[in-house]
């Protein structure tokens, strides 16, 4: 089992996500991730799924997938030839002036923006790769996160 | 044809014609109103009016194998288009060609569950190849052109279109009869090669080849290629259930039926070859057992499919090909003029001499341990001609008829294959009667599966489409039966179906011409007066009530470990 990408060009249609993710259901492969936005070509979207599977499996699904009529173009996103990013939003607690100082020292290290600001907490934005999302959750934990939303992978080949 | 205004039911129909369409199986209902109107002015469109919607969908599925076009089934929303699913999925299963147009509550209704709606497009996205709701009737000309073009090219399949009532009674102005096609479907068409070269040398190269001819052979029209191939490399055929048909089974070199109710030698010959050339054919368990050590162990495999997403899903293949089977062949036949073929080798002989073993077997009518259900079959080969069609209900009588009978022509044996549908055969006959109304059809039915279908008798008679169905009368679920007796210790739970119904009486109730056949013997004045009454005709045939299909591979088992090979003839 692996974390596989997998992008999806297709028809920007009613039906098509159903009919994307019903290929994964029937193996019982759970989506972890999708996203789904227009792209440069007007009338088509692009999907970026992320699931666990094996490589048979994977290659299984990828083939179904083409055979999907209103899918145009299927990529199986290789780690190393593709730009991964995730979008985090949280909110976190700033108890006190310490806390407060140190999660805003954190999160100029990680590079994250602070979206809003109250009295007793802070709404950090990070876009990144899910791996130092996954560290900068980690390390904010420790002050208490009251909200965590991600927008989930997109990715984009390299040339 | 611009500029003149249509109401959306006159649109389709107005496709529907362009397409070719010259029958249509369905029933009509409140959301289907406007549709119906404008059919019924389509002199051209010959509509069929079944009795059950799951029949109009085999129907149209049956129609389809046999004429290699694409069938047409029609149902009204809700409960119409739910029946239809049975048939659909079992068209879909085996590749078959079939358009389904299905009624809809007005698009203001949708989703409020109004009377008779059913979530028709959601329902059937995973058993049809592709799938339309239309919202508007501007869309029509380019979605029914589309339907026929996905459903009958790649790998042949279902597409449904629902079609909403208002979008039916809308009118509107649109160009008919556009050409353009969806920019995510082009199916692999020519194969590539580079892959058919290393075929041919693989395959000159071996010395005891082995072709396995699927439903794919017969659907891409590759019948006579395949047949100049096996002749020219000195290659064994075996088919799987859906390949029946793609050699005559009477060629010296076919070895007929292979898998779990297969042919001793054919799985013999699979366990034997040393290269394996694999054609339109999804290596389904029922044709390799489930100790996939014993399927060709020793052989370079090759895999002919149009569809990618078959190749290496069941077996690990050494050669893909993706493509059409009938350009592969042509190319591998083109590449093996330039190799030199060997012949009068140990292997052809070996081939030859399992063939006429199996054919002995079949022609020997009353060889010892031979069951009534054999004997029938085996007479059928003796009294049928080589056009008739046959369609089999599912269970021990699709098993005895994919055994012992002799198929010689391509789409002449109609059987649910992946779905394994009881009810489907005579309703697959009605549709293959109507397309070749010259041809004598029977259904080779069980007594359970017919009685899941058999009202649409009112549709023979009525329609004057006569075909005739020949009962395997054993009063039992015989297939479940003979497992619960070989594997649960012959604790027959559920299987038996009493005495009812009189078949005679019931063929009789709908005007059918109806008679027994006590013994076996009787069988071929009663197929004679059936087909000289020119009615639709049932036939009760008594079966030994406890026959068995054999030899059969057990569950678990590899196809080397047949049971039940006493009757077989060793070579
Ligand atoms: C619609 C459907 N329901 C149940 C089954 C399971 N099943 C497979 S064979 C069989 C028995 C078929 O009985 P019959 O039609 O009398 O044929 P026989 O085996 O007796 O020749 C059953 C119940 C099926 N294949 N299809
Ligand atoms: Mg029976």
């Amino acid at each position: 089992m692996q974390t596989r990408v997998i992008s999806l060009l297709v028809e920007d249609n009613p039906g098509v996500l159903t009919r994307m993710s019903g290929m994964f259901t029937m193996r019982g492969i759970n989506i972890s991730s999708l996203t789904v936005s227009p792209c440069e070509k007007p009338g088509l979207s692009r999907m970026t799924v992320t699931i666990e599977a094996s490589e048979s499996e994977l290659e299984k699904v990828r083939k179904q997938l083409s055979n999907l009529i209103e899918v145009i173009k299927v990529v199986d996103l290789k780690e190393h030839d593709a730009i991964i990013r995730d979008l985090c939003l949280m909110k976190v607690h700033t108890k006190n002036v310490e806390a407060r100082t140190e999660v805003m020292q954190l999160a100029e290290s990680y590079g994250a923006k602070i979206a809003d600001a109250s009295l007793d907490s802070l709404i950090l934005e990070l876009a990144d790769e899910p791996e130092r999302i996954d560290r900068f959750i980690e390390l904010m934990k420790h002050f208490g996160i009251k909200q965590l939303f991600r927008t989930g992978i997109t990715a984009i080949a390299r040339d | 044809m611009a500029g003149k205004k249509l109401s959306g039911a006159e649109i389709v129909v107005e496709e529907l014609k362009k397409e070719g369409v010259e029958v249509a199986f369905g029933i009509p209902g409140g959301a289907l109103l406007d549709f119906y109107e404008a059919l019924q002015q389509a002199e051209e469109i010959r509509h069929i009016l079944m009795r059950h919607e799951q029949c109009a969908a085999h129907a149209a599925d049956g129609y389809a194998r046999v004429s290699g076009r694409t069938g047409v089934c029609i149902a009204t929303s809700g409960p119409g288009a739910t029946n239809l699913i049975t048939g659909l999925t079992n068209a879909n299963m085996d590749s078959s060609p079939v358009v389904a147009l299905t009624g809809q509550v007005p698009t203001s209704a949708i989703g409020s569950n109004a009377f008779q709606e059913a979530s028709t497009f959601t329902i059937t996205m995973p058993i049809t190849k592709h799938n339309f709701l239309v919202t508007r009737a501007e869309d029509l000309p380019r979605v029914i052109h589309n339907a026929f073009y996905i459903a009958n090219t790649g790998r042949k399949g279902v597409v449904l279109v629902d079609l909403p009532k208002d979008v039916q009674a809308s009118k509107v102005e649109v160009e008919l009869h556009p050409e353009e096609t969806f920019p995510g479907y082009k199916p692999n068409i020519n194969p590539n090669k580079v892959q058919t070269k290393k075929a041919a040398e693989a395959l000159a190269n071996a010395e005891r080849p082995l072709i396995l001819a699927g439903g794919g052979v017969i659907s891409a029209g590759a019948t006579e290629e395949l047949r100049t191939l096996a002749e020219t490399l000195g290659a064994g055929v075996v088919t799987t259930l859906m390949g029946k048909g793609a050699i005559p089974e009477s060629h010296p070199l076919c070895l007929g039926m292979a898998g779990m109710h297969g042919r001793i030698y054919a799985n013999r010959a699979l366990n034997e070859c040393d290269a394996l050339l694999a054609l339109g054919t999804r290596f389904s368990d029922r044709l390799t057992g489930w100790q996939l050590d014993q399927f060709a162990p020793d052989a370079t495999l090759i895999q002919v499919d149009v569809d990618a997403a078959e190749i290496n899903k069941n077996i690990p293949v050494d050669i893909p090909i993706v493509g059409d089977v009938k350009l592969a062949l042509s190319d591998i036949l083109k590449w093996l003029k330039k190799e030199s073929i060997r012949e009068g080798s140990v292997w052809l002989q070996r081939v030859k001499e399992m063939h006429s073993a199996c054919e002995e077997c079949i022609k020997d009518i009353h060889r010892p341990g031979s069951s009534v259900s054999d004997i029938l079959i085996k007479e059928l080969n003796n009294i049928l001609d080589d056009d008739t069609i046959i369609t089999t209900e599912v269970g021990q009588c699709q098993m005895f008829a994919a055994h012992y009978y002799m198929t010689k022509k391509p789409r002449t044996f109609i059987s649910s294959g992946g779905l394994g549908t009881m009810g489907f055969g005579f309703p697959a006959a009605i549709g293959a009667k109507v397309a070749a109304p010259d041809k004598q059809v029977v259904d080779i039915a069980g007594d359970g599966s017919f009685l899941m279908t058999c009202h649409d008798l009112a549709t023979c008679v009525e329609n004057d489409i006569p075909v005739v169905v020949c009962i395997f009368d054993n009063r039992y679920l015989g297939m479940v039966r003979q497992w619960q007796e070989l594997f649960f210790d012959k604790r027959y739970s559920h299987t038996n179906l009493g005495i009812t119904p009189d078949f005679i009486k019931l063929g009789e109730a709908f005007g059918c011409y109806a008679e027994r056949v006590e013994k076996p013997e009787d069988l071929k004045s009663a197929l004679k007066n059936a087909f000289e009454s020119g009615k639709p005709a049932v036939l009760d045939m008594i079966v030994g009530k406890e026959d068995k299909v054999l030899p059969m591979i057990p569950p678990g088992g590899g196809i080397t470990g047949m049971i039940g090979t006493e009757r077989c003839r060793r070579v």
